[in-house]
C-alpha cells in the first residue's frame, strides 16, 4: 500500500463536508449559466433516479427489493453531489470509501482505480453504519479522464457474522460482525472477478443474495454511467465537472442562509437505549444543539461511554450522517441532499463514547444508537424550527426497528438470512395540524416499502397469520401518532428456523412525543412454542385478526407463549411455531385533551383508538353502541382531569424534593457511565476533547 | 410584543418571560428553563397506560426501573406544555435556552 499503514484510516473518514475546489472545477465553473445548471441538475437527479429504481428491481434482499437504497453521484475526490434515496444517510456516508479509494488505490501501481473496474466495501468504518450494510462504487472516465464516481449502496441481509440476518445481538467485537471489507476491486474491463465473488459468497449464509445484490449495484451504476457518458457527450467534460461541483456550492450557500433563519439558542435532548443486546440495560446518547448564526453545532457529551464488548456502539461519522438525515429530511427538505449540506454543521464527540467507536468494538446493532441520536435531532429540530416554519416541526416517526431477523434454509431448500420488510412499515409522527399516517414507511428511508405479505412468502419459510395495524401502537396527543404495523408468522414447510428480534424500546420507550405529545408504546415479541395455529388454520377457526385481538381472553391459540425483549436473542423455532411484534407507530404532538373528540370518534370507528383511550387518555364520553360522542360529558370530564393536573402539579422546588430521591437499579445502569451524567467523575484533564 | 416559540410557549420580549400561548400565563424569566414555572407531575403508569399485560416483564407499559413520565402543566390553565420519558431520578432536560439578545434584534427590539 503506498500511502498508509495497514488498517483504517482515521484521517479519511474526517472528511465529510466537500473537498476544496479543484483548478479543474474552478475553472469550468464560468462555463455553467443559470438556465444549463438548472437543466444538468433536474436531468442528474432523474439519472440517479434511474439508478436507484434499477438496484431495487435487480436485487435480492428485503432491503434491497423494498427501497433502502441509496444511489450517489459524486465528484472525481468524492464528494456526494447527486443522490436517489429516502435513505440519506447511506448516501453521505458512501463518499467515504470513495475518497479512500482516490487516497489510496487510484495512484496505487497494484491496485489502480480505471475505467471498467468496479469497488466493493462493506467495513462500517468507511460505511458508517454495521456490516450489513455494503456498497459497490464505479469510477465513470471521459478521454481517459476521471469524471465522477457513481455508488448504490443498501443493507443486504446477511454478512456472515455470528448471528445470521446481519444483526449480531450477541457480538463482542469486531470479529463478530461479518466480513469487513475496505475499499476492493471486485472487477475491472467490466468484468466482475469470479474468484472474488466465490470468495464473498463462501463468507455468507445466504450466498444467492449476496451476489444478487453485488450484481444489482453494479448493473445499476453501469446504467447511470452510459447517461453520465451521454450527458457529457452532449455538454462536454468541463461543463459536467463544473455543473458538479457547482450543485455543492449552491447548496453550501442555501443551508447556511436556511440555518441563519432559526433563533439562537440551545437545544438539548437526552435520549435512552434499553438494550446492551442480548440483556437489558440503560444507555444514554445526550445531544446538545448549539444554534448561532449560520452554523448548527452538535455536541455529544455526557454521551454513555463505549462498551468495547457490546453491540450498540456507533462511528462518530455515522452519528453525524443520522443527524444529516433529519435535516435533508425535514429540515433541508427544499434543498438538494448532498454532503454541502455539511457546511452549515458542526460536531465534537467525546473520545470516550458510544457514539465514537474505537478500536476493535462492535458496531452490529449501530442502527439502534444511530437512531437514538436521529431521533434526539429530531426533538432538538421540532423546538428549534417551530418559530421559523411550525409545519416542519414534527412528532417523530417510530425510531427502533422492532422487526424479526432470522436464517436457516427455506421451503425450496435454499438458504436464507434477512430481516423482515416490516421495518418499513412504521406510524408517522404526528403534525401540528394532522394524524402521523399508519404504517407510513420508514423514518430513515422515506422512499420505501413493506412488500405484500405474499411475496415475503413465496421465497422465506413462513406464513403471515395477520398484519394490520394496532390501536395501542402509537402515542396519543392533539394529533396522534400513526399506528404501528403489528404482525404474526407462523413457521412453515420447514422443520425449524432460527429467528430473533432487531431493536429497543420494550422497557423505556425508544420514540417521546413532543409538545406534550404521547411517546410510543413498549414493543415486545410474544412467541408460542407447540401452537395449535396450524391446525385453527385447517379448520378454519376463528383465529386472531389483528395485533390486538392476540391479547384478549378469547384468543384460541393454545402452545406455550412466550415473552421477550425486542432485542431478542436468536433462536429456533419450529414448524408450527408461531412469532409475533409489532413495530411502533409515531409519536404523538400536543396536549391530548386538546384532540377533537370528533376526531377521537372516527379513530373508535375506524378501530385506530381503543375505548379504553378515548375514555383514559383523551377524556371523550361515548356512546358506544350508537357511536355518537356525548359532549356535556366530555367537557365535564376534560374539566375534571383538568382540575386533577392541578391537584397533583407540584412547584419545580417540591417535585425535585422527591425526584431527586429516586435512581435506577444498578444492574440497569451498568453499562450507563456515571449516573445521571456519564461523565461526572472524570477529571477535568481526562474530560473527552473534540476528535472530530 | 409575544413571539410563538412552541406549540404552547411564547416569550414576551418586552418582559423576557416564557408565557403560556393557551391563557398568557407568564411562567418564568425567558433567560433561565420555563419548567420551573410550571406544575411538574410524575405521573401514575395505571392512569396513562392500557390495563393489558398489566405485571408481566414485556407489556404496553414502560418498566418503572428505566422510565418514568413526567409532565409539564401550566399553573393557569393546565394545558400541558410539554412531557418527558425520564429514568428515575434523572435531571429534567433544559431544553430551550433561546438567545433572548438575539431573538429581539431579530424582531427590531
Amino acid at each position: 500500500m503506498s500511502s498508509t499503514a495497514y488498517g483504517r484510516d482515521h484521517e479519511v473518514v474526517q472528511r465529510l463536508r466537500p473537498e476544496p475546489p479543484s483548478a479543474e472545477e474552478l475553472a469550468a465553473d464560468e462555463l455553467v449559466s443559470g438556465v444549463e445548471f438548472d437543466i444538468f441538475r433536474h436531468k442528474m437527479k432523474m439519472v440517479a433516479q434511474e439508478g436507484k429504481e434499477t438496484t431495487m428491481r435487480l436485487g435480492a434482499s428485503t432491503g434491497m427489493r423494498w427501497g433502502d437504497v441509496a444511489f450517489g453521484i459524486f465528484t472525481a475526490q468524492g464528494d456526494l453531489a447527486v443522490c436517489a434515496t429516502g435513505i440519506y444517510f447511506h448516501a453521505l456516508l458512501g463518499q467515504l470509501p470513495i475518497k479512500f479509494l482516490v487516497k489510496h488505490w487510484r495512484n496505487d501501481p497494484s491496485v489502480g482505480c480505471n475505467q471498467g473496474d468496479s469497488f466493493f466495501y462493506n467495513d462500517p468504518f468507511y460505511g458508517g453504519v454495521h456490516a450489513a450494510d455494503m456498497g459497490l462504487a464505479i469510477p465513470i472516465f471521459h478521454a481517459g479522464r476521471l469524471i465522477c464516481f457513481a455508488a448504490a449502496a443498501v443493507h443486504t441481509g446477511e454478512c456472515g457474522g455470528t448471528d445470521p440476518g446481519g444483526l449480531g445481538n450477541g457480538s463482542r467485537s469486531r470479529y463478530d460482525d461479518g466480513i469487513l471489507i475496505p475499499p476492493l476491486k471486485v472487477g475491472e474491463g467490466y468484468q466482475l472477478r469470479e474468484d472474488i465473488l466465490t470468495m464473498l459468497a463462501t463468507m455468507n449464509r445466504d450466498p444467492r443474495t449476496m451476489i444478487l445484490d453485488i450484481k444489482a449495484r453494479l448493473a445499476a451504476v453501469r446504467v447511470v454511467e452510459r447517461r453520465i457518458q451521454d450527458l457529457i457527450a452532449e455538454k462536454g467534460a468541463a461543463f459536467f465537472v463544473g455543473a458538479l461541483r457547482r450543485i455543492l456550492t449552491v447548496t453550501s450557500e442555501a443551508a447556511r442562509r436556511k440555518v441563519s433563519r432559526l433563533n439562537d439558542g440551545v437545544f438539548r435532548q437526552a435520549r435512552f437505549i434499553d438494550t446492551l443486546g442480548v440483556e437489558p440495560g440503560l444507555i444514554k446518547v445526550m445531544l446538545t444543539v448549539r444554534k448561532k448564526g449560520d452554523k448548527i453545532f452538535l455536541d455529544f457529551e455526557n454521551t454513555s461511554p463505549l462498551i468495547p464488548d457490546r453491540p450498540l456502539n456507533c462511528y462518530f461519522q455515522g452519528a453525524v450522517a443520522l443527524a444529516a438525515l433529519y435535516l435533508c429530511g425535514w429540515f433541508f427538505y427544499d434543498l438538494p441532499a448532498n454532503n454541502g449540506l455539511l457546511e452549515a454543521v458542526e460536531w465534537k464527540f467525546p473520545d470516550d463514547a458510544l457514539v465514537n467507536a474505537k478500536g476493535d468494538a462492535t458496531t452490529s446493532l449501530a442502527p439502534l444508537s444511530m437512531n437514538t441520536v436521529y431521533q434526539a435531532m429530531f426533538q432538538c429540530g421540532a423546538r428549534m424550527t417551530f418559530s421559523y416554519d411550525p409545519e416542519r416541526a414534527v412528532a417523530s416517526w417510530f425510531t427502533a426497528f422492532a422487526v424479526p431477523f432470522y436464517g436457516g434454509l427455506n421451503q425450496h431448500g435454499d438458504p436464507v438470512a434477512d430481516v423482515t420488510p416490516e421495518m418499513n412499515s412504521c406510524g408517522a409522527g404526528a403534525c401540528r395540524d394532522r394524524d402521523g399516517v399508519h404504517s407510513a414507511g420508514s423514518f430513515f428511508a422515506s422512499m420505501s416499502d413493506c412488500s405484500d405479505v405474499e411475496t415475503s412468502e413465496a421465497d422465506r419459510p413462513f406464513v403471515y397469520t395477520f398484519r394490520g395495524h394496532f390501536d395501542g401502537s402509537y402515542g396519543h396527543g392533539k394529533h396522534r401518532g400513526g399506528s404501528g404495523t403489528g404482525f404474526g408468522m407462523m413457521v412453515y414447510e420447514v422443520p425449524a428456523m432460527h429467528m430473533g428480534g432487531f431493536g429497543n424500546g420494550s422497557r423505556h420507550p425508544a420514540t417521546p412525543g413532543v409538545f406534550g405529545g404521547g411517546a410510543v408504546p413498549p414493543v415486545f415479541i410474544r412467541t408460542v412454542r407447540g401452537s395449535n395455529y396450524r391446525s385453527l388454520l385447517a379448520e378454519r377457526a376463528q383465529r386472531p385478526r389483528n395485533y390486538g385481538e392476540l391479547y384478549r381472553p378469547e384468543n384460541p391459540e393454545t402452545g406455550t407463549p412466550v415473552y421477550h425483549d425486542i432485542s431478542m436473542p436468536i433462536e429456533p423455532l419450529n414448524e408450527g411455531d408461531t412469532f409475533y411484534v409489532c413495530t411502533g407507530g409515531g409519536a404523538g404532538y400536543g396536549d391530548a385533551l386538546e384532540r377533537d373528540p370528533r376526531a377521537v370518534l372516527q379513530d373508535l370507528r375506524d378501530g385506530v383508538v381503543s375505548a379504553w383511550a378515548a375514555r383514559n387518555v383523551y377524556f371523550v364520553a361515548t356512546d358506544e353502541h350508537r357511536l355518537r360522542v356525548d359532549e356535556e360529558e366530555t367537557a365535564r370530564l376534560r374539566a375534571a382531569e383538568r382540575a386533577a393536573r392541578k391537584r397533583r402539579g407540584k412547584s419545580w422546588e417540591a417535585f425535585h424534593a422527591e425526584w431527586n430521591r429516586k435512581r435506577p437499579a444498578p444492574e440497569v445502569i451498568r453499562g450507563y457511565g456515571s449516573y445521571p451524567d456519564p461523565l461526572d467523575g472524570m477529571a477535568a484533564q481526562d474530560r473527552p476533547t473534540a476528535a472530530a | 410584543m409575544k413571539v410563538r416559540i412552541t406549540e404552547c410557549l411564547d416569550i414576551d420580549l418586552e418582559t423576557e418571560t416564557w408565557c403560556c400561548n393557551r391563557c398568557g400565563h407568564p411562567l418564568h424569566g425567558a433567560r433561565d428553563d420555563y419548567k420551573k414555572g410550571c406544575l411538574i407531575a410524575e405521573r401514575d403508569p395505571d392512569e396513562v397506560y392500557p390495563p393489558e399485560l398489566k405485571g408481566q416483564e414485556y407489556g404496553f407499559r414502560p418498566d418503572p426501573n428505566y422510565s418514568r413520565l413526567i409532565e409539564f402543566y401550566c399553573p393557569n390553565c393546565a394545558v400541558l406544555i410539554e412531557s418527558e420519558n425520564l429514568p428515575p431520578g434523572h435531571p429534567l432536560t433544559h431544553e430551550l435556552e433561546i438567545d433572548i439578545d438575539a431573538l429581539k434584534r431579530r424582531h427590531g427590539r
